[in-house]
């Protein structure tokens, strides 16, 4: 199967960013609340989160999971008190 | 607005059967609501959202031990509806696709042939994509297939389904042989930006 165009530029730009990466998958879902938390409330993510960044930046499907969960929680409701 | 969160664990495991049911009963409304806000606007209905939530409340329950208290509770239920959502979702989405097409020897082809006007642009271009096309060759099978398989737009949970395997080993498959390409490339000296241009990526 020949890559189209779309395909090897997607491939080129995932090559060129990728970096080490100490999680995964599994290891970025435990942190993932967190993460999402901090983002929510505009808060400096600190620096024992960086494996999580780093793993999002590295892995399209948990990024995508953490855009929907993020969509999730910011839908206007409390959670009931 | 209330920000005082209640204590959902006591709750949650409480003796008292009322206390429990409307704890359970509210968990579940605002898992609802959240993955309504999520998913409606990806397609999937209402009725998708409520058996998510309910899904997603029996995986809540059947874990709360293993709830460390470093988010919200509710953050976590959450975490973990909308994973089973998106697993759900992504499984339909990709069930009539097989992967038997993407594997042999015409796994991540590169087509060579294509390429600018400019003579000089064109043999850089080329160079490029003959350095691209050995190290695809040095990747093992199950790399090859693992990557076209994410090229045509397959996440890795559903990789890993189809194949038989997890999605940390997926994940872990992809990630190395992205690795080997881009040592490949620094190896050979190339800058990302004169790769792009050659190839017309990164645009
Ligand atoms: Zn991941």
């Amino acid at each position: 199967m020949t890559l189209s165009n779309e395909q090897l530029n997607i491939l080129m730009k995932i090559v060129e960013g990728t970096t080490a990466d100490s999680i995964d998958c599994d290891g970025c879902f435990g942190r993932i609340a967190e993460f999402a938390e901090l983002e929510l409330a505009h808060k400096t993510i600190p620096e024992a989160m960086d494996k999580v960044r780093n793993h999002l930046q590295n892995c399209p499907c948990c990024q995508d999971e953490l855009n929907s969960l993020l969509d999730a929680l910011a839908s206007k409701q409390e959670p009931p008190a | 607005m209330d920000t005082t969160e209640r204590d959902w664990v006591t709750e949650l495991t409480s003796d008292d059967h009322d206390v429990r049911q409307g704890a359970i009963g509210d968990l579940r409304t605002f898992l609802v609501r959240g993955l309504r806000s999520a998913f409606l606007k990806k397609g999937v209905d209402e009725a998708f959202c409520e058996d998510i939530a309910q899904d997603a409340t029996i995986r809540v329950l059947d874990q709360i031990d293993k709830f460390e208290g470093r988010s919200k509770l509710t953050t976590w239920a959450m975490t973990i509806a909308v994973r089973l959502a998106v697993n759900e979702f992504r499984r339909k989405r990709f069930q009539d696709v097989s992967l038997e097409g993407l594997s042999g020897e015409d796994t991540l082809r590169i087509d060579i042939s294509s390429g600018h006007e400019s003579p000089d642009a064109n043999i850089m271009r080329t160079t490029i994509l003959e350095t691209l096309k050995s190290l695809i060759e040095d990747l093992s099978d199950k790399q090859r297939i693992a990557t076209q398989a994410l090229l045509e737009g397959m996440p890795v949970d559903v990789i890993a389904e189809k194949t038989g395997s997890n999605r940390n080993a997926v994940y872990k498959l992809v990630h190395d042989a992205r690795k080997a390409l881009k040592k490949g490339f620094d190896q050979a000296g190339y800058d990302w930006q004169d790769i792009h241009t050659a190839v017309g990526t990164g645009q």
